[in-house]
């Protein structure tokens, strides 16, 4: 009997640590390494992703992980840890403890501007350090196959006339990254915010909504829609990107802006360090993902979860982050989502 | 292709060596993920997601779907045993498992879980087979008023739950709403009862406020009355279960193989609720309701089937349009996404031997499950001889990984903490804690479809009445909190007369 405790207990400790993947090191001595101002990782790297297992932070930071690895691009061997909670709060908390400690890198995408404009999270972009994006994404908009529109232009229009009869449908709560994406192209085309009836469905059953007319339209990431796109049960009215996208099914989606409306929205993810880090620690990093994302490695996994390749460095990171957070927060006003 | 020839192609991988063997392996895994309290398949599917990357994607579906459903399946054992869920779907076996193991019965009630588990699993199988491409349509009538009347029609059941007085039964179950509305509203963006806490945010897992209120507060029974029970809970007793055994429970097994695979089917239903309306059901149609919740084998055999009908019922959305129904659902569209497969209506048509390869393994899981489980009984059940002491620790230890291994929180484990007081303090004052974790598990839903409801109607509460799946259940959920009171009356003016 003590047996089976015991070989449970081993399977039980294993599958816990495999989770944590280790590296819980915490001596903390940012100004190490030689005196020719570069910088050196000497303990294992940490990669935290602020949610479970599964999502689209924890398949970055998985995938870029075992790309490190692959490509034996650094010495340091890497664990990735998942911090789940309050859409990313409790993750980031724990990486602003880790200040000065730049071994522990997370993921991020836009929710790490919108979460705390809404009040959710004490901390911000700005109490961290980006270091690279490597990646973006696009929303997609959907409606069923039979269903009066047939652009954006027309849906807009029948929305100016009868907000209340269209439901507009999202994972996200209001506030956050599916209703602004929608916000922002609606309003473009001249929808008053306010006036959009969105509906959260954060238990999976978006799609299924869609599907039985509870809702009317779809408010998404462009590979949610495909399947449904071959299958010929839903259309996609139009994405957020700048130009068509590449690859079978997506290249027919149109953009909002060929259909005149001049906006777009990027779901960039790219990955940050904890508060203060010196610039020879950054240089180090922005060096490493650099190799990544130039890898052929890389391109196989951008084309296997059919994301699109947006590097910036340190420096173009937080300019576009500055700006792209100037105009969320115009959009939260908007639709008076902001905290008082 | 004919669906005939997909499904001869499934029948040859489901038997092939390699089939056999990762099939085996799956059920292995998951049944002893699912006997430790708390660590669920979710996150065992996770973390087998890098393993399978050079797999075949059938293979590996067919070894993470087999993880799935054999937690289910061992996920009885500890609340049977030690009153301690070894998942979320099955609390409610907890209910009449764990009476019946503190009245020496412990081998019958796992061979009576293990026997309705496998005919609950291997039937709906046989459904998922015959209706997949049928039941699609239906997985997806269900909209939000749909799934609010569902609600209402569970919470009826509240009352059923408790074998004293109702008044604190309610008590329970608005202490359980209160509980869940903690953390961000997710119509709004708002924060309710956050206390600026940003552990809160999410609000408080399910598992937390199980182990809480049951093991947690078992142990605390336990410790403080440690005197007095001394019971002979050492004894495994018979695992034969007698014909009027067999011939008892067989209704509720035949009834829930169908009805939990139902609910499975239908996205964000899941085992949970498949397993506690099942257990309502099953009380309300039982001749003796009064046995329910005292150690009944309808009270283990239902939730037992309806659970494990349910998750291969979860296997219709997932495969037959792509759309997840539950947690572990989504984690496993994930990894098919990761392996090249997309997901979605074409699936069916476009990769017949993955559809069937899966549907036909899990048929041969459920048999080694089933050879798996039943031999063990005895050597598992003998975790009840272990000394007292050392299975209080057991117990809190287990219950601690479990939650844990959430989200890797330790502020998860106050939470367990503080409901596990809660749980010894309702105990104390017979406050019962099944209506607490129904009113949990269904509340939160409720809330949110019936505001989905309402934003999509304009505000218009006719909604609920215009669609007729919705009015039907809410009228069963009218009657089912009617009769019982007509009855009384009639039964009093009766004897009066």
């Amino acid at each position: 009997m003590k047996k089976f405790w015991l070989s449970t207990l081993a399977l039980c400790t294993g599958l816990t640590l495999a989770a944590c993947g280790g590296g819980e090191n915490e001596e903390s001595n940012a100004d190490n390494n030689a005196g020719d101002g570069s910088w050196q990782p000497e303990q294992s790297i940490e990669f935290v992703a602020p949610s479970g297992a599964g999502g689209g932070w924890d398949t970055t930071a998985r995938m870029a992980a075992e790309g490190f690895e692959e490509q034996n691009i650094m010495d340091e061997g890497i664990g990735v840890v998942n911090k789940e909670g309050g859409g990313g709060a409790v993750g980031w908390a724990y990486i602003a403890g880790k200040a000065e400690n730049p071994h522990h890198l997370f993921v991020a995408s836009p929710p790490l501007l919108l979460i705390p404009l809404n009040g959710q999270s004490e901390y911000g972009y700005e109490d961290f350090t980006p270091i690279a994006n490597m990646i973006s994404d696009y929303g997609a908009f959907a409606v069923r196959e039979d269903a009066p529109w047939d652009d954006l232009n027309e849906l807009f229009d029948d929305m100016k006339d009868n907000p209340d009869n269209i439901t507009v449908i999202g994972e996200s709560s209001p506030g956050s990254m599916d209703h602004i994406q929608f916000i922002k192209i609606a309003k473009e085309a001249g929808v008053d915010p306010q006036s959009v009836k969105y509906v959260s469905a954060q238990d999976g059953s978006t799609m299924t909504n869609l599907l039985n007319g509870n809702a009317d339209v779809y408010s998404t990431g462009v590979t949610e829609t495909v399947e449904q796109v071959r299958a010929g049960e839903i259309k996609v009215l139009g994405v957020t990107a700048e130009e068509r996208l590449e690859g079978e099914v997506v290249e027919d989606f149109p953009t909002a802006v060929e259909q005149g409306i001049d906006a777009t929205f990027i779901n960039w993810r790219g990955f940050f360090g904890p508060p203060g880090m010196t610039d020879a620690q950054i240089a180090y990093y922005e060096e490493k993902f650099q190799e990544l994302n130039d890898s052929a490695h890389w391109e196989d996994t951008r084309e296997k979860y059919a994301w699109n390749e947006l590097y910036m460095d340190s420096e173009e990171y937080a300019e576009f982050l500055k700006e792209e957070e100037k105009t969320m927060q115009e959009l939260l006003d908007d639709v008076n989502m902001q905290e008082e | 292709m004919g669906s005939l020839e997909g499904i001869l192609s499934g029948v040859q991988l489901a038997f092939s060596i390699e089939g056999i063997l990762f099939v085996f392996l799956g059920v292995l895994a998951g049944t002893l993920i699912g006997m430790m309290p708390g660590l669920g398949p979710i996150s065992a599917i996770a973390i087998m997601i890098p393993l399978t990357y050079n797999m075949d994607p059938t293979v590996a579906l067919v070894l993470m779907a087999g993880v799935y459903y054999g937690a289910v399946f061992g996920g009885s054992t500890s609340s049977i045993l030690l009153n301690a869920p070894g998942i979320s779907g099955t609390v409610a076996t907890s209910f009449d498992g764990y009476p019946m193991a503190q009245r020496g019965e412990a081998g019958k009630a796992l061979a009576v879980a293990a026997i309705s588990s496998f005919v609950g699993g291997t039937v709906s199988v046989v459904l998922l087979m015959l209706f997949a491409p049928a039941l699609s349509s239906v997985a997806v009538v269900f909209g939000p008023p749909e799934y609010f009347a569902l609600m209402v029609l569970g919470l009826t059941a509240i009352s059923s739950l408790s074998d004293g007085s109702t008044v604190k039964a309610l008590i329970s179950a608005v202490l359980g709403i209160m509980a869940v509305t903690i953390g961000i509203d997710s119509q709004t963006g708002t924060t309710r009862f956050t206390f600026n806490n940003p552990n809160l945010l999410e609000g408080i897992d399910f598992l937390v406020v199980a182990l809480g209120l049951f093991a947690l507060s078992e142990v605390c029974a336990l410790i403080i009355n440690r005197s007095q029970t001394s019971k002979d809970r050492k004894s495994l007793g018979s695992l034969k279960l007698s014909k009027s055994e067999l011939k008892d429970m067989s209704g509720p097994v035949g009834r829930q193989s169908i009805l939990g695979f139902i609910l499975g089917v239908l996205p964000g239903a899941g085992a949970t609720i498949a397993s506690f309306i099942g257990y309502i059901t099953e009380k309300k149609l039982a001749k003796k309701p009064k046995e329910f919740g005292k150690g009944a084998v309808r009270g283990v055999a239902a939730p037992e089937t309806a659970n494990n009908a349910a998750t291969s019922g979860a296997f219709v959305p997932l495969l037959s349009l792509g759309i997840p129904g539950s947690g572990t659902t989504a984690v496993l569209l994930g990894a098919l996404l990761v392996l090249d497969i997309q997901p979605g209506p074409l699936l069916m048509g476009e990769q017949p031997q993955l559809f069937w390869g899966v549907i036909v393994s899990m048929y041969v899981g459920n048999l080694f499950l089933l050879i798996l489980n039943l031999p063990l009984i005895p050597y598992i059940a003998k975790i009840l001889a272990i000394p007292r002491p050392l299975l209080i620790s057991l117990v809190i230890m287990f219950s601690m990984i479990g939650v844990y291994s959430i989200s890797f929180n330790t502020f998860d484990l106050y939470l367990l903490l503080i409901f596990g007081i809660i749980g010894y303090l309702m105990r104390l004052f017979k406050f019962p804690p099944a209506p607490f974790i129904l009113a949990f598990i269904l509340g939160g839903m409720m809330e949110e479809s019936f505001r989905q409801a309402m934003t999509m109607s304009n505000n218009d509460l006719s909604v609920f009445i215009n669609k007729p799946i919705a009015l039907g259940m809410l009228i069963a959920a009218f009657l089912s909190f009617v009769v019982p009171i007509w009855q009384g009356y009639y039964r009093k003016k009766k004897h009066a007369a």
